[in-house]
């Protein structure tokens, strides 16, 4: 079977995968307590649940704000709306999303040394967004320069 | 933005409608419409060019300077 890789499919795919994780995300504020709960009891090192219970509904909270900006985005995409004021917009928000969570686990990182790790990720891919939503105000006002030539 | 486009002034003094202008120079009346009202970033020569002959004026018949824009 030969199926063609259009860009159209591709956009599908994100928009499916985006939503596939806007659930679980929504899923995950619902089973918080469980996690915590289960955590303490395999990790073996001395119990964290009301910490971490709190670090997860903010991160997961952040986490579902910037699913939802991402979808937005790739709905805008899909209406060949590409540099404009709105998506950057959205880049700046996912970024400050992820600064959100990586704030989160550095505060984490007094009771579980782990959670820098994913603090540095979470700030790392928060800058890359970052730079990002800078090139996207760029190009969207090269755009408005070009689209308002005479 | 300092520089204002008087094409209005041009055209009221040479009777002739945008969409007469339009036509003639050969842009749509939607461009001209933002060029009249200063909302253009830039014009191309080749506009301007149409424009100074249809309307048989001088650039800066249609353009000014203004400090207080600024």
């Amino acid at each position: 079977m030969n199926i063609k890789w259009t860009h159209e499919r591709s956009l599908l795919l994100s928009r499916v995968l985006t939503w596939a994780m806007f659930l679980l995300a929504c899923a995950v504020l619902f089973l918080i307590p469980m996690i915590t709960e289960w955590y303490d009891a395999v990790s073996g090192k001395p119990p964290v649940r009301t910490v971490l219970t709190v670090c997860l509904y903010i991160s997961d909270i952040f986490a579902i704000l910037a699913i939802w900006e991402l979808n937005i985005l790739l709905r805008n995409i899909s209406k060949q709306e590409l540099f404009t004021e709105k998506n950057t917009r959205c880049v700046r928000i996912i970024s400050w999303c992820c600064f959100g969570v990586a704030a989160v686990c550095a505060a984490l990182t007094f009771w579980r040394l782990l959670a820098l790790m994913i603090a540095i990720v979470a700030a790392f891919v928060g800058l890359i967004l970052r730079v990002v939503k800078n090139m996207l105000a760029a190009a969207t006002e090269m755009r408005e320069e070009n689209d308002y030539t005479i | 933005m300092p520089i204002i486009v008087n094409l209005d002034v041009m055209m009221a003094k040479r009777k002739i409608s945008a969409g007469e202008l339009a036509e003639r120079i050969d842009i749509t009346p939607a461009n001209l419409s933002i060029l009249k009202n200063n909302k253009a970033k830039a014009v191309r020569f080749s506009t301007l060019e149409a424009i100074c002959r249809e309307l048989d004026c001088q650039p800066g018949d249609i353009l000014e300077f203004s400090k207080d824009e600024q």
